[in-house]
């Protein structure tokens, strides 16, 4: 893949932080990913992008394990987080979910106040040895989602009674709080109108300086606009991997090509 | 978007005109909604006709006649040495009482200057309660510096006084009733008037012991409720941490296959098995086998639990699945454990369905009579209140339903008040029951 033309490729060496193999995954008698190859490199932001149903976001969700909650699901293959296999025997899935976060589809913080949705995560991976410290993680991580100015007077009011985007933004936080070194994210933006939609994206871009981001979008737009790698699957195939001005302007697989300029998905 | 042609509209007609297909609809939407007001109208009229007739029959029992006379506590019979030695005063049964009793009610008769022909102490017996005279020796056994003096004291009075008086006794009724006869219901009204004879609240009703048949007027449902009341302790205590751990470890742990699916099969089925099965699977597992008391609360609660630990479950699963799967993933994705996402966020948020399904379960087996009937915890079970946590879960007992049972059963009209009024009490512990678990369900409920 490194044959390909170079466009506006960031010129500093990046190292791989997920690097995948031969993933598959069945669904029962489901083949819902055929033979995933893809490494994904370090303060980066990637999109998968493909139609409904093409594994995107069960690729994303074997990356930090959600798959496991799922009884029917079966993953192969090799994935390895910094050199390490995360399908390990000896790999707890709770301690790869401290390091690789996740912010899902719907808004979903708990039915608790602002604070406590931020400071649950830090406070059963013990970050926190005092209040103070507490509190300054919460307001790091408030100020990181982008919503501190927004709610730093009135942490005590419940998280779900903020709006849909301040939700979203909450979420990102409450994920940045346990100061994870991954960011995988569920289509964010499907829920959200398009003023918040660009405030997540515009923080999408800012989280991208610590961590490595992963983005599952419907939108081909917003994965032109966020990432600088994308990758597109189709029918539980990698079809094409690579910088995404490269994807969206010069696409070497027809499918997609087609899936770009909207003649399939 | 596609080019095969749109075919002609088929409603033409004006949309002022309706057409007979519209109408038709109409007409059966008018027709359910009929229905539907209807089928509500009954229950209502039902229920009413059910709570009327409780109320209506049931009120007497919470009214009892009383004689108010003074008697002379006579030392020449109840203390023959004079040492008002408290062992020599134990002595003197009721028995002994009964004369002065009824001497005092004679002396009250004739002071009050009503007409009648009874003019013998022995007369005045078939006024009064049996239990007049433990009555009176309770208090003077309690207090024995009372003898020699002349003590106001308010007696039960029998129980077709108390009928007669309630209109539940006619005259007409007592020709061939060996227990009462005209003349004194003549009496009785004299008395009556002459105020020695009084209506008042029967406070017994609520905190007393079962009676004999023979006396109706003396029978309550206070020791049953302290049966009911321990035996919710147990079920209480048993199938809340048994059936909340159980649902948890099904509804969020075990892997889903043949044995888990068999389970939920067997646990749906345990809540439609008639109660009376979990009765003889008590009599045999916890009396016959494991040799627990007999008639106990203890067993009762044991069996109930049984009886209400599927309804309990299938509650709290109900309200661990209605948690939607988000919060289950928000906390996994911070990087809750499994454990940590189920008792930090789901499980409170599950919880008020979690109680009001334990509370109505409560309920069900507050109400429950038919599994007492094969432990033994109905019959003429007349102890006194247990003293203490030990005697009250181990000593033979009644419930509340089971008392209620046993009255109904007896052939004294009487007792058949009594029945109608313990439901009055029952149902008045089951609106409690169901009101708390109203105000819970709004407490805990959570905006989303």
């Amino acid at each position: 893949m490194y044959d390909a033309p170079t466009l506006e490729r960031d010129v500093t060496q990046a190292t791989t932080k997920f690097s995948a193999r031969n993933v598959q995954v069945w669904y029962g008698d489901t083949h819902a990913i055929k033979d995933v190859d893809v490494d994904i490199e370090d303060k980066t932001v990637t999109a998968f992008i493909g139609p409904s149903g093409c594994g995107k976001s069960t690729f994303l969700r074997c990356l930090n394990r959600m798959n496991d909650t799922i009884d029917v699901c079966r993953v192969e293959g090799d994935i390895r987080l910094d050199g390490e296999d995360i399908y390990d025997k000896k790999v707890d899935p709770v301690q790869l979910r401290a390091k690789v976060g996740m912010v899902f589809q719907k808004p979903n913080p708990f039915p608790k106040s602002i604070y406590d949705n931020i400071a649950y995560g830090p406070r059963i991976h013990g970050l926190a040895r005092s209040k103070a410290e507490l509190d300054e993680i919460v307001e790091n991580a408030l100020r990181r989602g982008a919503i501190w100015d927004e709610v730093k007077d009135r942490l005590d009011a419940p998280g779900t009674g903020l709006s849909g985007g301040q939700q979203q933004r909450l979420c990102i936080a409450r994920a940045v709080a346990t100061q994870p070194e991954v960011l995988l994210m569920d289509e964010p933006c499907s829920a959200l109108d398009p003023i918040a939609t660009a405030q997540v994206e515009e923080l999408i871009d800012e989280l991208r300086a610590n961590f490595s981001v992963i983005i599952v979008t419907h939108s081909m737009q917003q994965a032109a606009r966020v990432s600088q790698k994308t990758a597109f699957f189709h029918l539980g195939e990698l079809v094409e991997f690579g910088e995404t001005g490269h994807i969206f302007t010069n696409p070497e697989d027809e499918r997609t090509e087609s899936y770009i300029t909207g003649r399939i998905g | 978007m596609t080019d095969a042609s749109l075919p002609e509209p088929r409603h033409a007609r004006s949309l002022k005109e309706v057409d007979a297909r519209t109408n038709q609809r109409n007409r059966a939407e008018t027709r359910f909604r009929a229905y539907g007001i209807a089928a509500v109208a009954t229950g209502l009229v039902f229920l009413l006709v059910l709570l009327g007739a409780i109320l209506f029959n049931g009120v007497g029992a919470f009214q009892q006649t009383f004689i108010n006379v003074p008697v002379y506590l006579d030392p020449a019979k109840l203390d023959k040495n004079g040492e008002r030695n408290i062992e020599d005063i134990k002595k003197v049964s009721t028995f002994g009482y009964n004369p002065l009793i009824e001497q005092a009610l004679l002396d009250a008769v004739q002071e009050s200057g009503a007409k009648t022909e009874l003019d013998s102490a022995a007369d005045m017996k078939k006024l009064l309660s049996a239990s007049a005279a433990a009555q009176i020796r309770d208090t003077v056994i309690a207090n024995p510096e009372l003898i020699g003096q002349t003590v106001d004291f308010r007696l039960l009075a029998a129980s077709r006084v108390d009928g007669y008086l309630k209109g539940r006794v006619q005259r007409e009724d007592v020709t061939r009733d060996k227990n009462i006869d005209v003349t004194h219901l003549d009496l009785t009204d004299e008395l009556h008037d002459a105020g020695i004879i009084t209506k008042g609240f029967n406070m017994a009703f609520i905190t007393g012991a079962d009676a004999s048949e023979s006396r109706p007027e003396q029978a309550g449902l206070g020791v049953s409720m302290l049966g009911s009341f321990f035996m919710m302790l147990v079920v209480l205590g048993l199938s809340l941490p048994i059936g909340v751990a159980a649902s948890i470890y099904l509804e969020e742990f075990a892997p889903q296959n043949r044995f888990t699916d068999l389970i939920e099969v067997n646990i749906s089925n345990l809540a439609a098995v008639p109660s009376i099965v979990f009765g003889i699977l008590g009599l045999a597992a916890f009396i016959q086998f494991a040799h627990l008391p007999q008639s106990a609360p203890l067993v009762g609660g044991l069996t109930l639990t049984l009886m209400t630990l599927p309804t309990i479950v299938i509650s709290t699963r109900a309200s661990l699945k209605s948690v939607p799967p988000s919060i289950r993933d928000a906390a996994l994705g911070v990087g809750a454990s499994k454990m940590q996402a189920v008792f930090h966020h789901v499980l409170p948020m599950a919880m008020p369905g979690i109680l009001t399904g334990t509370i109505i379960g409560l309920a069900q087996a507050l109400g429950e009579t038919a599994p007492l009937l094969l432990i033994g915890m109905v019959g003429y079970i007349a102890t006194n209140p247990p003293e203490g946590l030990a005697s009250g879960f181990l000593d033979p007992n009644s419930a509340m339903p089971a008392q209620i049972f046993e009255w109904a059963k007896r052939a004294d009209p009487a007792y058949y008040e009594r029945a109608w009024g313990g439901i009055i009490i029952l149902l008045v512990f089951l609106m409690t029951m169901n009101i708390i678990a109203i105000i819970l369900r709004r407490r805990f409920e959570r905006r989303w």
